[in-house]
């Protein structure tokens, strides 16, 4: 599960029009894969805000009766999980954990990340070679190794699993911010704006930010469909997300045992993982050829 | 060539001790006594300080981590909590394991990707290139554990071909290239191999579809040469960018074997990890940890060096 | 000359080119340049290709640290005895490329807003007065202010930066290569215009060029730069009709005649430059210069007053056995 470096220098430095986002916008809607991405997406995040409304039941709520009850049984149309809970209104209900579990890491690696990777970037020197050296070391490790590492280390719990989760993404977001802001850093409106006598600051705010954000946010969009994937895995492995919380890693691993007697409830959960990692996948890969960056 | 060489290996070393920090660090921010769960509940105040100071617990971090260090480079990564065994030992025979997984896995992984990456540059737009794009997307989003269970329950479960778990007959973890263990090897090394078949299959797509583009194989082309000189200049142009992914792929594998393992329940270094979690045994976890980023490295190292070798262009900065 | 509105003094700077310690290779893209500045006064800079003009004009704006010298403004040295920002409001800088010096996602008006804002005008007096010079500059407001740089030409874009420059309301502009980027119609237009503000402000110009009709229509002065020196300075007139330096002599020889049938493609020199990691020793032109003699190669020769204004780095004009 590389974190994919992409060479997305190109876009800070490219023609962008005003309109420019319309542009975006009308190009990402002719591409169909990503407007259905987009749509998947979205659809998975309302039906975690809207949980309570559209979960037949109640997640927690099982009888032992009903435990295993197969795909299909009348009233739990998805059957029961293991303490005979029903299994459709836990997969929506975890929809919840899951996709936060997923979704926040990258957001504050992105903040934190894109903060360290811009002011190296303009920076440049010294400063820039000890940070990047520094990032290094934590390249060093497999991103599912790191993750397990340090959650490993914290011990179970979803703020551990967030914190460990946060460290994988801070490196490569950072990177990718550190590249952009040294390719705008070079360009003259840079210069001609140091030549205004503003200080680093107004200049990053000004000047830097606008013409690198775009790039670092589309990169760390494609970092999401890991992150899902990396979250559910920890929890999966036992870190993260503790029982009874609906969460699909959790419940795939609480249904592992359960693969010789009704196998195919048991796999469920992974599909939704997998539903929301690729349509996240997609939908970056549809916003960044719609914002033209290549790769 | 040598300089390139010995700058990449000084590049190198920094790094290493970086990564060893980390590992160091890792014990010092689990929180709790790092004793914890080797006293008994009722130790008394004097076992604990003895133990504290046998273990170096009482020392300043610098003076702990450099006799951690000095040990660790002498093959001591100390004793597990759980088994009272020796990390390395322990780590060890759980690497080779590892090796044979994510080795197969590479190859697998590699031969598929890389023969749907040709013929997807090849014919481009065609039927064939769209599905290789599809199950490269596919292949980067799959949670591979899932896919692992999936693969179970359609293999072993529903049509009962190969073995669910463990690396062989009777919970054998001492490898042998026999069936028994060979059809144990099936099911983790396919689910493995999907991780690297859709990031080589991009490569080399892209890679083969670069090379079409040049003068002189366009030329050959019209003229309706594909012989077996374009081949070779094909692939003898892709290869280094190629080995390079494929070395990569092989180091992430190796460290991110751990959840594929749990599901095969595979006696590797990502099992030992899970177990290290499971139990809390801290020695052990550092210890796996940085025995997998240090071959992480040392390999991220030789494939640098080799690809150099083979295309001298990469030696510049 | 304690009257000069800006000076450089022994201005060195050296770039990494690599290697580490003994192997170390620096390029001399400046090496001890030193000139001064009357306000009022447009002095001209030419000199080939990889000379050291944009680096001294970086060194000048202070955009670059210099390894040695200093520049003064005014007689007070700039980054001490002026502070920066001080200093950046009276030196302004205007880049060749019209299009990367403006950032893209900015209008054209917060464009030439920005600088005073930066030294505590308020945002709507800020782009009043920003109206009031792109209007100065040939551009109406109204349809050019809330554009961005790729939907205007490069000769508006151009004016759009002299704007920005004069936002600051300064004292001297550092133009480099300004306008030779532009169509030659164009390039008239603009150089009209900055004769202008020159004449209506007060200004004074720095204008770097390669383009030795265009300096001497427009420079009272000439500065002609080799390989990281400066090799001969001295007033337009004088120097485009006696030159007292082969190198100057070469490059106007070369000049390509107003005539644009007459325009050959003859490169100015014979050769590329030396590289200026290892410049030649003695006098750096000497491998090129059709009249190198006896000292030339051992003996750097130093600047000498060869006329009023007037300096000269040659042998030729200080060495007796020189005179054939
Ligand atoms: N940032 C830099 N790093 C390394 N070398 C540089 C740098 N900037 C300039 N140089 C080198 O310094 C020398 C002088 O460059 P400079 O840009 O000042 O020349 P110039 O006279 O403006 O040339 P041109 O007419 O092409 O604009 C050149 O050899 C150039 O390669
Ligand atoms: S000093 Fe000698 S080599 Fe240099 S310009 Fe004068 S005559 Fe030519
Ligand atoms: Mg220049």
């Amino acid at each position: 599960m590389a974190v994919a470096q992409t060479d997305i220098e190109t876009l800070a430095t490219a023609d962008k029009p005003r309109g420019y986002w319309s542009g975006v916008g009308r190009r990402f809607l002719k591409d169909k894969v990503a407007v259905a991405a987009g749509c998947v997406a979205g659809g998975l995040i309302l039906m975690a805000i809207f949980a309570p409304w559209v979960a037949p039941q109640d997640p927690f709520d099982g009888t032992m009766i009903r435990r295993l009850s197969p795909i299909g049984t009348e009233g739990y149309p998805l059957g029961a999980d293991e303490l005979g809970r029903d299994m459709l209104s836990r997969l929506i209900y975890g929809a919840r954990l899951s996709l936060f579990m997923g979704v926040t890491p990258v957001l504050i690696a992105f903040v934190i990340g894109s903060a360290i990777g811009i002011a190296a970037g303009y920076a440049g020197g010294w400063v820039n070679s000890i940070t990047m050296r520094v990032l290094d070391v934590f390249y060093a490790f497999p991103s599912v190794l790191l993750a397990i590492a340090i959650s490993g280390a914290l011990g179970a719990g979803i703020l551990n699993g967030l914190l460990s989760l946060t460290v994988v993404f801070i490196p490569p977001i950072a990177r990718v911010a550190e590249s952009v802001t040294t390719a705008v850093r070079k360009l003259e409106y840079i210069e001609a704006a140091r030549a205004s006598g503003a200080s680093a600051f107004t200049i990053v705010r000004a000047h830097v930010l606008g013409n690198v954000l775009g790039p670092i946010f589309v990169y760390a969009t494609s970092l999401i469909s890991v992150s899902m994937i990396l979250a559910a895995g920890l929890s999966f492995l036992g870190l993260g997300v503790s029982p009874p919380n609906p969460e699909w890693g959790l419940m795939l691993n609480t249904l592992r045992n359960a693969i010789y007697v009704q196998p195919w409830l048991a796999a469920l959960p992974g599909v939704m993982i997998f539903l929301t990692s690729i349509s996240f996948n997609m939908l970056s890969d549809g916003l960044r050829s719609a914002m033209d960056i290549k790769q | 060539m040598l300089i390139f060489t010995a700058r990449r290996i000084a590049y190198t070393i920094p790094i290493m001790l970086g990564v060893s920090l980390v590992c160091f660090a890792l014990v010092h921010i689990s929180p709790g006594d790092p004793l914890v769960s080797i006293l008994p509940p009722d130790a008394s105040v004097e076992l604990q300080e003895q133990l504290m100071a046998i273990y170096g617990f009482d020392r300043s971090y610098p003076e702990q981590f450099f006799r951690w260090l000095g040990r660790a480079l002498q093959g001591d990564l100390g004793n597990s909590i759980a088994t009272g065994r020796p990390v390395t030992s322990e780590v060890m025979n759980a690497v080779g394991n590892t090796l044979i997984l994510a080795v197969t896995a590479t190859i697998i992984g590699f031969t598929l990707g890389g023969l749907f990456g040709f013929v997807a540059g090849f014919f481009r737009d065609s039927w064939i290139d769209k599905l290789a794009s599809t199950l490269a997307v596919v292949g980067v989003s799959v949670p591979h554990y899932w896919l692992g269970m999936v693969l179970v329950i359609i293999f072993s479960v529903e049509l009962g071909w190969f073995p669910a778990t463990g690396a062989g007959p009777g919970g054998s973890s001492q490898w042998a290239w026999d069936w028994e263990h060979m059809s144990h090897l099936v099911l983790p090394a396919v689910t493995m191999s999907v991780i690297p078949m859709g990031i080589v299959a991009r490569t080399v797509r892209a890679l083969v579809a670069d090379i079409l583009q040049q003068e002189f194989v366009t030329g050959l082309r019209a003229k309706g040469l594909l012989d077996r000189g374009v081949l070779a200049h094909v692939i003898k142009n892709a290869a280094p960018t190629a080995l390079a992914v494929m070395g990569l792929q092989l180091g992430y594998l190796l460290g991110g074997s751990i959840l594929i393992e749990t599901v095969f329940s595979w006696p590797g270094t990502g099992f030992l990890l899970g177990q290290a979690i499971f139990q809390r045994d801290l020695p052990l976890l550092q210890g796996t940890i940085l025995v997998l980023a240090m071959f992480f490295v040392i390999l991220n190292l030789v494939v640098d060096v080799v690809q150099s070798a083979l295309d001298p262009r990469l030696q510049r900065g | 000359m304690s009257d000069a509105i800006l000076s450089a003094h022994n201005l060195v700077k050296h770039f990494n080119a690599g290697g580490w310690g003994a192997a170390r290779k620096v390029v001399r893209a400046v090496d001890d340049v030193s000139f001064d500045v009357a306000p009022g006064e447009t002095l001209g800079v030419v000199g080939e290709s990889g000379c050291g003009k944009s680096t001294t004009a970086r060194l000048l704006t202070h955009l670059l640290p210099s390894d040695r010298g200093e520049v003064r403004f005014r007689g007070r040295v700039a980054g001490t005895e002026v502070p920066l920002k001080e200093f950046r409001r009276h030196v302004q800088m205007v880049f060749q490329d019209s299009y990367a010096s403006l950032n893209p996602r900015m209008t054209m008006l917060d464009a030439v807003a920005f600088g005073p804002t930066v030294h505590g005008v308020d945002q709507p007096e800020a782009r009043r007065r920003a109206g009031a010079l792109l209007e100065r500059v040939g551009l109406d407001p109204a349809r050019f202010g809330p554009r961005y740089p790729h939907e205007i030409s490069g000769g508006q874009r151009q004016r759009v930066n002299i704007a920005r420059a004069l936002a600051f309301d300064p004292d001297v502009i550092v133009l480099d290569e300004a306008v030779s980027a532009l169509d030659k119609s164009v390039e008239a237009q603009v150089l009209n215009l900055l004769t202008e503000l020159r004449r209506e402000r007060g200004l004074t110009y720095i204008f770097i060029s390669h383009d030795l009709n265009v300096v001497r229509h427009i420079s009272d002065r000439v500065m002609v730069m080799y390989l990281g020196e400066v090799v001969e300075i001295g007033p337009t007139a004088d120097l485009y009709t006696a030159p007292r330096h082969p190198y100057t002599e070469a490059l106007l020889a070369a000049m390509p005649s107003l005539d644009p049938d007459r325009r050959t493609m003859e490169a100015p020199l014979q050769g590329d430059p030396p590289n200026p990691i290892d410049p030649p020793p003695g006098c750096r032109f000497h491998t090129r210069c059709a009249r190198a003699f006896g000292p030339c190669p051992g003996t750097a020769p130093v600047p000498a007053l060869v006329g009023r204004r007037h300096l000269a780095s040659c042998h030729l004009n200080t060495v007796k056995e020189a005179a054939e």
